[in-house]
């Protein structure tokens, strides 16, 4: 698990451009949204979304399921180890 | 300050081609909206035939159509040194991305030229108000002094560009768009080009119901009267660029400017932007609630013609002017349940008005919003 | 009237960090956006009340070549996976509406596309922008990229007054 959150950590910081951060930077368990932790906002989610699919063959359908899955790391790397398609 | 008159007025649309044409359309809830096959969804859409076209470009040819329809009404040979062009275009020639001239100048040139207009034309893009805030570069362009008569076009086609772009923003709604509706679940795309020919007012002006042209021949007063582009206002938000502010600031800084120029009394409606999306449709409601006009009727247009994107701002006047000419506050195609939070007088069916003005309001992304005031000319 | 300029295929995460630094979201931005906010940043930085929220100045954005650049990477992107982050850059307004976001400007904002860069042309267009009776000053922007690498990037800050004498 510590590997994949890891993994999503280097793509997440990829996908939305996330200068000069490292997976060290990103708490396993801070919120992803809001004005805490990466202050992400409604155009990251839907990159969030399209990350999932391109790697992991996940498909969500509204931005509404996105922010539960992408609450934080750790709930994000639960959602995909248990949905991926490949 | 110099008053701007619109002399002439085309379109081209899938429910019609002329403005006459078009309001009857709008009138007996007529839409072009089907849905179309595409991956990786289907999208819905109000698109115009390409039957029998082969030339280069389908965007430049809808709106030379257009402008060629605007000037005929007005009567205007577009080549004296003294006539602007103003294009109002988004994503334009797009599908032709990997060509060299992609550039919405150079298809301004080539829509100019094939017009005959010899001054240099200028290309508004500011998202999806470009249509009003071309209409706004007109009127400034007659009031500056520097043209006697400006044609503004408008014209959007629709791509696999904008169209996947739309989808990967989950904007779209894969039913016929409902404008302010409980229900509503996203917009739809849309295809057209419209065009005005607007006009300064002449100094020594004899009254206001007589316009006179340059040479000195009275209009036709037994024409509709000209129509008055009062003014209008773009506000940027400040906020996001691309999610509408919760507070609906710009778009309410936009009316605000525009307030102390209506007359309340004769204000027949608001035509607003109405994409059918979540967030656009509360927005304007918080809008229209801080600047005070709840109780003045609403109408949007998207449910016939779609987003239309460049040609929006203008056709959706066009539409308006037409409307109220006739006398009538036109239905919203696709209401029924009223679905944002401040009671907003948006009307599943047609009804009277004696108004003499109206506001075109729309918003963009890049956080823009811009509202128009129009006024029937000789109106007090 | 305030110019600045920013030559052609500058390091523009170096220059970040030499004129503003406290901006994430500048990563994000396409070509354009970065630009013009590096722009404003060089014209404004020394502002008095530089974030106080205002609508009295405008930001009038002209270019020849739009957004051609980021539109070209959103195609790329398109075939498989349409990117929601580069679509939302393909319209050359945005670097407007990043600018006004960035300094709380709650004006006037416009994107106009030229056929070349034409002095008399793009300041009587910025005079025009003045009939607005809110505005009392602009940010005006020429900006043009037709790749990520290449462009001509300047920028004035222009008052009332010094327009319309």
């Amino acid at each position: 698990m510590n590997e994949l959150i890891n993994e999503l950590k280097l793509k997440v910081i990829e996908a939305l451009n996330l200068e000069g951060m490292t997976p060290e930077d990103i708490d396993d368990n801070a919120p992803l949204f809001g004005d805490q932790g990466l202050g992400l906002d409604s155009i990251d989610v839907l990159e969030l979304i399209v990350l999932l699919e391109k790697n992991y063959g996940i498909r969500l359908a509204t931005p509404q399921e996105g922010k539960e899955v992408f609450k934080s790391m750790a709930v994000m790397a639960e959602y995909v180890a248990a949905n991926r398609k490949k | 300050m110099t008053k701007v008159f619109c002399t002439g007025c085309g379109v081209v649309t899938p429910v019609g081609d002329t403005p006459e044409a078009v309001f009857l359309a709008v009138r007996a809830g007529r839409s072009a909206l089907q849905l179309y096959p595409a991956r990786p969804e289907p999208y819905m859409a109000s698109l115009l035939s390409r039957q029998g076209f082969n030339g280069p470009s389908f965007f430049e040819h809808i709106a030379i159509e257009a402008a060629r329809k605007a000037l005929a009404q007005a009567g205007l040979d577009p080549s004296g040194p003294r006539v602007g062009l103003v294009l109002s275009a988004i994503k334009g020639n797009v599908e032709q991305i990997d060509s060299e001239d992609v550039s919405l100048a150079a298809a301004a040139a080539r829509i100019a030229a094939e017009l005959g207009v010899t001054s240099q034309p200028v290309v508004v893009s500011n998202a999806c108000i470009s249509g009003l805030a071309a209409l706004l570069q007109g009127m400034r362009m007659l009031r500056s002094g520097a043209y006697d008569h400006v044609i503004v076009v408008g014209a959007e086609v629709q791509s696999r560009f904008i169209v996947t772009g739309f989808q990967s923003l989950k904007a779209l709604s894969l039913q016929a768009c409902k404008p302010f509706d409980a229900a509503r679940d996203g917009l739809n795309l849309g295809e057209a080009a419209a065009a005005m020919v607007l006009r300064a007012e002449m100094p020594g002006q004899a009254g206001h119901d007589e316009v006179t042209a340059p040479d000195g021949v009275m209009a036709d007063t037994d024409r509709p009267s000209l129509w008055e582009l009062v003014d209008g206002a773009v506000r940027n938000d400040a906020n996001h660029i691309s999610g509408p502010s919760r507070t609906g600031e710009g778009s309410y800084n936009a009316l605000k400017y525009l307030l102390p120029l209506v007359n309340r009394e004769q204000l027949a409606f608001v035509n607003v932007h109405g994409t059918a999306t979540r967030y656009n449709d509360e927005m304007e409601a918080i809008a229209l609630e801080r600047a005070g006009l709840l109780d003045v009727p609403v109408n949007a247009l998207k449910g016939i013609f779609g987003h239309s994107m460049g040609a929006a701002g203008i056709l959706e006047s066009i539409v308006s002017m037409q409307a109220c000419d006739a006398g009538v506050v036109l239905p919203t195609q696709g209401f029924s349940e009223l679905g944002v939070s401040r009671p907003v007088r948006v009307l599943a069916q047609e009804m009277p008005t004696s108004g003499t003005e109206f506001i075109k309001l729309l918003s963009g992304f890049g956080g823009v919003n811009g509202a128009l005031l129009f006024k029937k000319g000789g109106a007090r | 009237m305030k110019h600045v300029s920013i030559p052609s295929g500058a390091d523009l995460g170096a220059l970040y960090r030499q004129v503003a630094g406290d901006y994430p979201k500048f990563f994000k931005m396409d070509v354009l956006s970065k630009l013009g906010f590096l722009l404003t940043e060089m014209l404004v930085a020394d502002e008095a009340n530089r974030f106080q929220p205002r609508e009295d100045r405008a930001v009038l954005v002209f270019s020849r070549e739009g957004c051609v650049a980021n539109d070209r990477h959103y195609a790329a992107s398109m075939p498989d996976f349409p990117s929601p982050a580069l679509f939302v850059y393909t319209l050359p307004n945005i670097v407007s509406g990043e600018i006004a976001i960035r300094n709380k400007y709650a004006g006037e904002t416009s994107a106009y596309v030229l056929e070349k860069y034409d002095e008399a042309q793009l300041w009587a267009l910025v005079r025009e922008a003045f009939q607005d009776r809110c505005t009392k000053s602009a940010v005006v922007a020429w900006i043009d990229c037709p790749s990520d690498t290449v462009w001509k990037a300047d920028a004035w800050l222009v008052g009332r007054e010094e327009i319309l004498k």
